[in-house]
């Protein structure tokens, strides 16, 4: 019957080419509506469902394992405070949601499938106020809300069955006919992968905009959630460029939108959720001042990353609300250890800036000191250098700085 | 005939793939403990899943609970068979003087020797400083605290996972076999169980014996002990622990011993 029963490669090839990228370009992704976004489950939420309720034993003993995790910040001040702001933008599970707070220096936070959410501490460091950290929180617990890590479960599982079948189908089809389907088994194959990042897409998109809903409904700026996205691509590109490489471009197979995308996506959310007239509060000296007893930890973890760009740029996000001695020590960290030439007159400069603030760190008046005597200003060199010795008596380097001294 | 022929061949390749496989090591002075000893078994980490039809492992809460119950009754039963005084951990907070996060970080010290056990040993990844020494890994000083405060001489650490192919599982076996009369073979893997014990001796915090099991069959409907039943969870035990080997100088003494009698 079949003249040449083969399937052409190019064939299959280019099949799968135009598919592919009508998944990225022709059909856009619409946006989700904040205001139909309604939680999926009600306050005590427990799985009834035999698959949930296994994902959730698993979680259990994963939550118990990161509980005890020695990476975790326990203090309480800070803890209960996060905790406090995951009770404002919960929704129904507000009481149910619990929040760890991981020592690493990167932008992330994740919600796991039992209501326990995990958040890196470099996702503090970032954030300007309140808002933008409720923000990022309201995402994670949406995440929650909307029982999407089930779904996605149920969803994986659906179409690995159906492809499982598909394929053997196919294989025994073939084989009884003659035909080798292999490629179009390979097709589908990816087909079915890239079904699945998209919808891992989808329901970031979901996220975001029951995201906005809350903290617009919990009197934060909704706004906030775009401008965190514009201060991360900023970031981003800063850090690339330094690197002399270009950020990396959206693939098929992202889990998450471009923040791009999300970014204009959340400004749309954030008019559609404010109403005129309410005041909304970002809360940003609230916010300073919970986490302003660990903010030189989290600027020391972000300058010895060895991304000046990124940290460069991230300091100077932060100053948009006003420079501090805080931030200009760091920044001259930034340009001391990056050491290109002409980094340390850079570096001696923001010391001798941040000693100026009233809240400079110690360490400003060492380097600020040192930097001095370096320039043969040995007089006001060592008495910047007195200085930090009174502000830090029992420095591990205190010995040596006072015989320096002389 | 041809294809008869190979169909035949590949259902046989099939039939050999069914097996149970254990393999042991033990440190080169281990003696099997008998008699009048005390063990403390840390909490065994079981997992029982369902095999969908697409192969993905999906938790299932009631049958970890009633498998585990059932390997600690089996553990109990064997042990005592053995002679010893066992207490199995719960909680991690059942130790009188032991803090839960003492044992929390005794279970995550082991879990990575025990991960350095399984690619130096198990994954091809011999180390040849640590050839013909047998066993050679310790959980040092803080297991030699925890035996010298609670009086434990061994601590047990258990591994069970049993992946059980759901109903559509079995039928894509099925199918994948009877493929093979047509000439498209494609087995694929059914109910599969992996689990390993470890041996601790806390006098000297050595671990002195480690043992892997591993199950499975590409073969629809092959059963290998499920241990969600109490028969299939002695199994499991006994195929874990029962057949402990002494170590190799142990094993050459004996036998030594044995041709000075004769």
């Amino acid at each position: 019957m079949c003249v040449r029963c083969e399937i052409s490669r190019r064939s299959l090839l280019i099949g799968g080419g135009a598919a592919a990228a009508s998944l990225t370009t022709g059909v856009a992704e619409a946006r989700v509506r904040p205001q139909d976004m309604v939680s999926l489950i009600g306050p005590g939420y427990r799985p009834t469902d035999t698959d949930e309720k296994g994902l959730w034993q698993l979680m259990d003993r994963a939550e118990e394992e990161i509980a005890g995790s020695n990476l975790l910040i326990k203090d309480p001040g800070l803890v209960s405070y996060l905790q406090d702001i995951i009770g404002r933008v919960g929704g129904p599970a507000a009481k149910d949601m619990r929040i760890y707070l991981a020592h690493v220096p990167d932008f992330n936070a994740m919600m796991f499938p039992s209501g326990f959410a995990v958040v890196f501490t470099g996702l503090l460091l970032r954030m300007r106020n309140e808002a933008q950290f409720a923000g990022v929180i309201a995402h994670e617990g949406a995440h929650f809300l909307r029982r999407h890590m089930i779904r996605s479960w149920r969803d994986m599982k659906r179409k690995s069955d159906l492809f499982a079948i598909g394929a053997l189908a196919a294989g025994i089809g073939g084989a009884g006919a003659g035909v080798y389907l292999g490629d179009y088994v390979q097709l589908a194959q990816l087909a079915t992968i890239l079904s699945l990042f998209k919808d891992s897409r989808e329901m970031e998109a979901e996220a975001d905009a029951m995201g906005a809903k809350l903290i617009a409904e919990a009197g934060y700026p909704p706004m906030e959630m775009s401008t965190v996205w514009q201060q991360l691509i900023g970031e981003l590109n800063a850090s690339a460029r330094y690197r002399r490489k270009r950020r990396e471009r959206g693939s098929l197979f992202d889990t998450h939108p471009s923040p791009e995308a999300r970014m204009a996506d959340l400004k749309l959310d954030a008019q559609e959720m404010t109403v005129p007239g309410r005041i909304y509060d970002d809360r940003r000296a609230r916010y300073l001042k919970m986490i302003g007893p660990i903010r030189p930890m989290l600027l020391e973890d972000q300058v010895k990353l060895n991304d000046p760009g990124g940290s460069q740029y991230l300091l100077n996000t932060l100053a948009l609300d006003g420079w501090n001695g805080l931030l200009r020590y760091y920044e001259g960290e930034v340009w001391r250890l990056r050491n290109r030439a002409g980094d340390d007159a850079r570096a001696a400069q923001s010391y001798a800036v941040a000693v100026a603030y009233p809240d400079a760190p110690p360490e400003a008046w060492r380097w600020h000191g040192l930097s001095l005597m370096k320039e043969g200003r040995s007089v006001e060199g060592k008495s910047a250098l007195s200085r930090y010795l009174q502000l830090k008596p029992t420095a591990p380097d205190a010995p040596f700085i006072r015989q320096m001294i002389g | 005939m041809r294809r008869l022929g190979i169909a035949l061949a590949l259902a046989l390749s099939v039939t050999a793939s069914a097996c149970v496989q254990t393999r042991q090591y033990a440190d080169v002075q281990f003696t099997p403990p008998r008699g009048d000893y005390r063990l403390l078994v840390m909490r065994p980490d079981v997992t029982v899943n369902s095999l969908t039809t697409g192969g993905m492992s999906q938790p299932r809460a009631d049958w970890t609970e009633q498998a585990r119950t059932n390997l600690i009754n089996a553990l109990r039963t064997e042990q005592a068979g053995r002679g010893g005084k066992v207490l199995v951990l719960a909680r991690r907070n059942e130790l009188p003087g032991v803090s839960a996060d003492e044992i929390a970080e005794l279970e995550r010290l082991h879990y990575a020797v025990g991960q350095s056990i399984a690619l130096h040993k198990y994954s091809g990844a011999a180390l040849p400083t640590k050839r013909g020494k047998g066993l050679e890994y310790t959980l040092g000083e803080s297991a030699v605290s925890l035996g010298r405060r609670t009086g434990y001489d061994y601590a047990l650490f258990l591994y069970a996972e049993d992946n059980i192919a759901s109903t559509g599982r079995t039928a894509l076996q099925v199918l994948g076999v009877a493929g093979c009369f047509i000439g498209f073979c494609a087995p694929s893997g059914g109910s599969n169980q992996f689990a390993y014990a470890s041996l601790v001796d806390l006098r000297t915090g050595e671990v002195v014996w480690f043992n892997v099991l591993q199950t499975g069959s590409q073969l629809p409907g092959v059963k290998f002990g499920d241990i969600r039943t109490p028969q299939g969870a002695n199994q499991m035990v006994e195929r874990l622990l029962e057949r402990m080997k002494p170590g190799r100088e142990v094993r050459q003494a004996q036998a030594a011993q044995g041709k000075e009698i004769r």
